[in-house]
């Protein structure tokens, strides 16, 4: 071949290599981005005065005296609305019978959305549902159900070879003619004053519990159990791992026997983790019945055993790397075996062993496979400490599906959803990072 | 003191112990390692434990109903009455996302490893590997909520003008390296030795002629693709790709790290570029590691469970055409997933125990995997031993 | 520094840069046909690690088809001089050098120099043997492949040539589609300098080839070096001195990065003009 061909290639070869590696930090950056920047948004955003009432009556939270005053602010934009629905409502009264039902279902959305917008309208039944007895708290969804409320929206379905086209008709033309035609621009102008938005960071999405189904209200419960749970498994995985490790690397010959073990533990490691799921509900709740339905207990044993393999070979590379000389040093001085590994060994390895334990803990804490089975419920209060061992808990991993997926609301809870997934992910990179830095100074140590 | 030990001393200082001693010191051994033993072994319990009890709740599927309709039919209605438990299909739409990933992971991942191990300066690896790891450790529910909320709506919106993208951007680039390449070759063929600079240009301009008008026509047809549901076997696909990338990077990059620097400067020496000292020498001399990663990362794409739940559209039918990416598909673990909640409720029935028979299945795929895996390794060692 | 490859015979005069550069050529029963001319120039040439300078400011030719032993304690800088003739320190990312290193009158580190074809011009024996684990025919055929030989009739001839030359054809000729890694270490070596001549290389270049061998397998590699002396030009990198005298015409001694002395290598042995030479080659340190 010629030779400036050859070079052509061997360019080529280092730019699709380095091209690889470009497209892996890309779609890094294109999963990250929209999930911390939607996850911001569950923390910091803007509120309306409807976000402050249901803090203020719920959880107690923030100023009465201003809230009052804004309120008192606020009221009389939103008393002009409500006159202006009970105007047209005796409108209609006047209206002849076929024109009277068109008209009423159509008012009956546009009452929709308002309440939607501000709260229950006054006169009608307190709503039993929490989520219907606030406004709109998120100025972004206001702004959304502002554009619902100014625009009908239509599908063009005329080409039949093709999917229907969205398009919008001003909601105002329905009305041309009434009196609720100046309904829509006196909303549409004055609906900030009638919300009152300000800049809000709420802090309290991480540590108060969720309203509503997650409606409003914070992730405490999901966060709490993802906790237990993953500190669950590290309890009984963690000693099991580190005395594995200690056997495989210290007392073990090489023999048929150790290397089935040697092959269990990576099958072990190679196993779905819904099996692990499976496995959990036919052994730790149907079998040996650790508790009666799902509980953290089961959940937590199922977790364990799917980390224990990342356990046993961090721990094992951990006690490896320690220096012969060590061991060689203590047993020279007249020290026995098992007082050398505790007392030389094992305090030389803990760095690199607590580095895979963290690791573990960041992989147990986002796993949901093993853990819909048995440990996870959707909606549920915290638990508390003495409950782990009967109750079932929420749990980031497995709430973050089943809010995206199986809430009647998803699309409106999109924000709860990003913040779930953010404090997760959280939770996971921050042990993860951790581990990399601890191991970052164990390498430091050992080139002196 | 020397003195005092040549007398006969305290009798805790000599060397020599009693019988009793020596004999408490061997029980104390024992039962110290046979502590350890009964704790290392216990991953291999777990393991049968696993096989016994995940096979114990599946095997009553296979007696009640056989084996010719969970693996013929493609009729899956487990609520009927009486229920329908045919899993061709969702065995395939298993097959179908696990070759697809495999065939966006391996490629970029091995290209990644070979950037990582003999491309990038030491420094920027420092960098590299842990961001690798921290794409690892990213919960698969974080993913199956990207494919689910964000890549999803993307695919269902703005699919031609993606997909066209793609292909410019990646084919294009490959599609006329090849036109280099084989200009040159044709040249050398037809000139013979002599090899003339006229006789190539025109062979590669022709070609590149050529090329551009299939990109282009390519491009065009993917353009005009109208996506109908963004939960489809490629959104699946592309995701658990990128979710078994890790796996293969790390696992290849340290194969090919292992190879050692004298077999690299042994074929730079001969007068090799970098890429063919790669291919010819370093990938061969990897291979084993590099297909054991492959599994392994095939193996994690298999065992995935929420992203497929999430975002492949759960629906129970084979695409038409079969390899039609862009349509829904169900696999077993999503099935499993999604069905136990409400055969758990039926404890015993057929309902429940199918799903444990996709247990299974899935355990014995992983088995397999990872045994050839281990086997492929443990040769190649031999070979490299120079057997 | 500059050094002068001193002897009695001077039948040449090529020399590039005046008096201090005259070459010399061993007595007249040693010499080769058509030998002697400056087949590698240095010129002020400096090799650097980031800010280290591993090998100071090197003023010397090295004549063509004879044997240049280069010889010195370890950390010397003798293997980064070697490895810097073919641009093998290419490899390592802070490595950069300074000065010129001319080879048949371009320059080895010019601007416009392939540093591949250059490679296969300039062939490398290293200190483990390395070859590849394929076949012994394919370690052979390698570097000819790379050159687009494809024809099986001439890949056989190339790998019987290069395995002849490197006296390794009657051990292997009937196993040549077994893997190389089943051969002896000395074997093994010997493949190695098969596999670099099968490329046909003008100069060659040793990196303590026989550091991993044992006596014998030695023996063979310095008869080894004995037959090619004539047809290659070859550089050698040794710490056993004993070789260096046996195999070598002339011998560089490098001492912390410079050139201390270099001469025809049984002046060196028999009469070294610096105190650290001789210091060196007395055994009061190594």
């Amino acid at each position: 071949m010629n030779i400036g061909t050859r070079k052509i290639l061997d360019r080529s070869f280092t730019a699709v290599g380095l091209t690889s590696i470009l497209l892996m930090a890309l779609a890094l950056l294109v999963v990250v981005v929209p999930i911390v920047s939607g996850g911001i948004g569950a923390i910091f955003f803007k509120g309306t005065i409807e976000h402050r009432k249901l803090q203020l009556r719920e959880f107690d939270n923030g100023n009465r005296e201003v809230l009052d005053r804004q309120i008192a602010e606020s009221e009389p934009y939103r008393q002009e609305v409500f006159r202006m629905l009970d105007a047209f409502a005796a409108e209609l009264e006047t209206f002849e019978p076929t024109r009277k039902r068109e008209y009423s279902s159509k008012v009956s959305s546009v009452k929709d959305i308002v309440s939607h917008l501000l709260g229950p309208v006054p006169g009608e039944p307190e709503p039993i549902l929490l989520r219907f007895q606030y406004g709109t708290t998120r100025w972004e969804k206001a702004e959304e159900s502002l554009h619902d409320l100014m625009f009908v929206t239509k599908w063009d379905t005329s080409n039949p070879e093709e999917m229907g086209k969205q398009y919008f008709v001003p909601r105002v033309d329905e009305f041309a003619g009434t009196s609720l035609a100046a309904l829509f621009p006196y909303i549409e102008e004055n609906l900030e004053k009638m919300l009152l938005p300000e800049q809000t960071f709420y802090w309290g999405f991480l540590t108060e519990r969720s309203l509503d189904a997650h409606i409003f209200g914070g992730v405490w419960a999901e966060i709490q159990g993802t906790l237990f749970l993953a500190i669950g498994a590290m309890l009984f995985a963690f000693p099991m791992g580190v005395i594995a490790a200690i056997y495989f690397t210290e007392y073990a010959r090489e023999n048929v026997f150790t290397s089935i073990l040697r092959s269990a533990n990576s099958t072990l490691a190679g196993v779905p983790s819904i099996v692990f799921g499976l496995f959990g509900l036919a052994f730790f709740i149907n079998t040996i019945k650790v508790s009666d339905s799902k509980s953290v207990l089961a959940g937590s044993l199922t977790l364990a055993i799917m980390i224990l393999p990342t356990i046993i070979r961090a721990a094992e590379e951990a006690i490896l790397s320690v220096p012969k000389t060590y061991k060689e040093a203590s047993i020279g001085l007249g020290s026995t075996k098992w007082r050398t590994i505790v007392t030389v060994i094992l305090p030389a390895a803990l760095p690199g062993i607590i580095t895979g334990g963290i690791i573990s803990l960041g992989r147990a804490a986002g796993e949901t496979a093993p853990i819909i089975f048995t440990a996870a419920v959707s909606v549920g209060a915290t638990i508390g400490l003495g409950d782990v061992l009967t109750s079932p808990t929420p749990a980031l991993s497995w709430n973050i599906y089943n809010l995206a997926s199986e809430h009647e609301a998803a699309n409106e809870i999109r924000h709860v959803q990003y913040g779930m997934v953010l404090a997760l992910i959280s939770i996971v990179l921050l042990l993860n990072l951790s581990a990399i830095l601890l191991r970052a100074r164990i390498s430091k140590k050992l080139k002196g | 003191m020397a003195d005092a030990a040549l007398d006969g001393g305290k009798k805790s200082d000599a060397f020599v112990i009693s019988r009793a001693k020596l004999r408490r010191q061997r029980i104390a051994k024992f039962l110290g390692e046979g502590f350890l033993l009964a704790i290392a072994s216990f991953v291999a319990i777990i393991v049968l434990f696993i096989f016994y009890f995940v096979a114990v709740d599946a095997i009553p599927f296979f007696q009640q109903r056989g084996f010719a309709e969970f693996f013929t039919s493609t009729s899956w209605y487990p609520a009927d009455e009486p229920g329908e438990f045919g899993a061709l299909a969702i065995i395939f739409g298993s097959a179908m996302v696990t070759i697809g990933s495999a065939l966006i992971a391996v490629p970029l991942g091995i290209s990644a490893a070979i950037c990582l191990s003999d491309v990038l300066p030491f420094s920027v690896r420092q960098y590299a590997k842990p961001v690798i790891e921290m794409l690892a450790a990213i919960p698969s529910v974080a993913y199956g909520f990207f494919a689910l909320v964000i890549l999803a709506p993307l695919l269902q919106n703005h699919g031609g003008p993606i997909l066209m993208w793609a292909w410019w951007l990646i084919a294009g680039p490959f599609v006329l390296l090849l036109v280099v390449v084989a200009g040159d070759l044709l040249a050398s063929a037809v000139g013979g030795e002599s090899e003339s600079d006229v006789l190539r240009n025109v062979f590669t301009a022709v070609l590149g002629v050529v090329a551009v008008l299939f990109l282009y026509w390519v491009g065009k047809t993917l353009f005009a693709i109208q996506i109908l549901t963004g939960t489809n076997a490629l959104n699946v696909s592309l995701i658990l790709s990128f979710m078994a990338l890790p796996t293969i990077v790390s696992v290849s990059e340290d194969s090919l790290q292992a190879v050692g620097r004298e077999l690299r400067e042994g074929s730079y020496a001969l007068g090799a570029t970098r890429a063919e000292t790669i291919v010819k020498t370093v990938l061969p001399a990897a291979s084993s590691g590099i297909i054991a990663a492959v599994i392994l990362g095939i193996m994690r794409a298999l065992g995935e469970t929420m992203v497929v739940w999430m975002a492949s559209g759960n629906s129970s039918h084979i695409p038409d055409p079969w390899f039609n990416y862009l349509d829904s598909i169900r696999t077993l673990t999503a099935t499993i997933a999604g069905d136990m909640g409400e055969a758990d409720q039926v404890t015993g029935s057929a309902r429940y125990h199918v799903l444990f028979a996709m247990g299974l299945l899935l355990l014995c795929f992983s088995f397999v995997g990872n045994f050839i895996s281990e086997r492929i390794v443990v040769r190649q060692r031999k070979i490299l031993a120079g057997e | 520094m500059q050094m002068t490859a001193e002897a009695k015979s001077s039948n040449q005069s090529a020399s590039k840069s005046g008096a201090s550069r005259e070459i010399f050529l061993p007595p007249e029963r040693d010499r080769v046909k058509d030998g002697g001319k400056p087949h590698l120039s240095a010129k002020n040439f400096s090799i650097f690690y980031g800010d280290f300078e591993a090998v100071k400011k090197i003023e010397a030719d090295i004549l063509s088809k004879y044997v240049t032993a280069i010889i010195g304690p370890s950390g010397c800088g003798k293997s980064t001089f070697l490895r810097a003739i073919n641009r093998m320190n290419d490899l390592i990312p802070s490595c950069y050098t300074s000065g010129s290193l001319m080879f048949d009158g371009e320059d080895v580190y010019g601007k416009y120099t392939d540093e591949v074809q250059l490679r296969r011009k300039i062939g490398m024996v290293f200190q483990k043997p390395n070859p590849f684990p394929k076949s012994i025919f394919d370690n052979i055929a390698y570097g000819p492949r790379l050159q687009g030989v494809k024809e099986k009739k001439v890949l056989d001839e190339i790998v019987e040539k290069s395995l002849r030359k490197a006296a390794l054809w009657d051990e292997v000729k009937d196993r040549l589609d077994k893997n190389a890694l089943g051969l002896s270490g000395g074997q093994q070596q010997r493949l190695c300098v098969a596999r670099t001549l099968a490329v046909e290389p003008e100069i060659l270049l040793l990196d303590e080839p026989t550091s991993a061998l044992d006596p014998k397998s030695t023996a063979k590699i310095e008869d080894l070096i004995e037959e090619l002396r004539g047809s290659y030009t070859i550089a050698i990198v040794t710490h056993n001195m004993q070789q260096a005298s046996r195999v070598s015409d002339y011998t560089m001694f490098f001492y912390e990065g410079d050139l201390v002395e270099y001469a025809p290598t049984k002046q060196l042995f028999t009469n070294p003009r610096d105190q650290v030479t001789e210091d060196y080659i007395t055994g009061r340190f190594s």
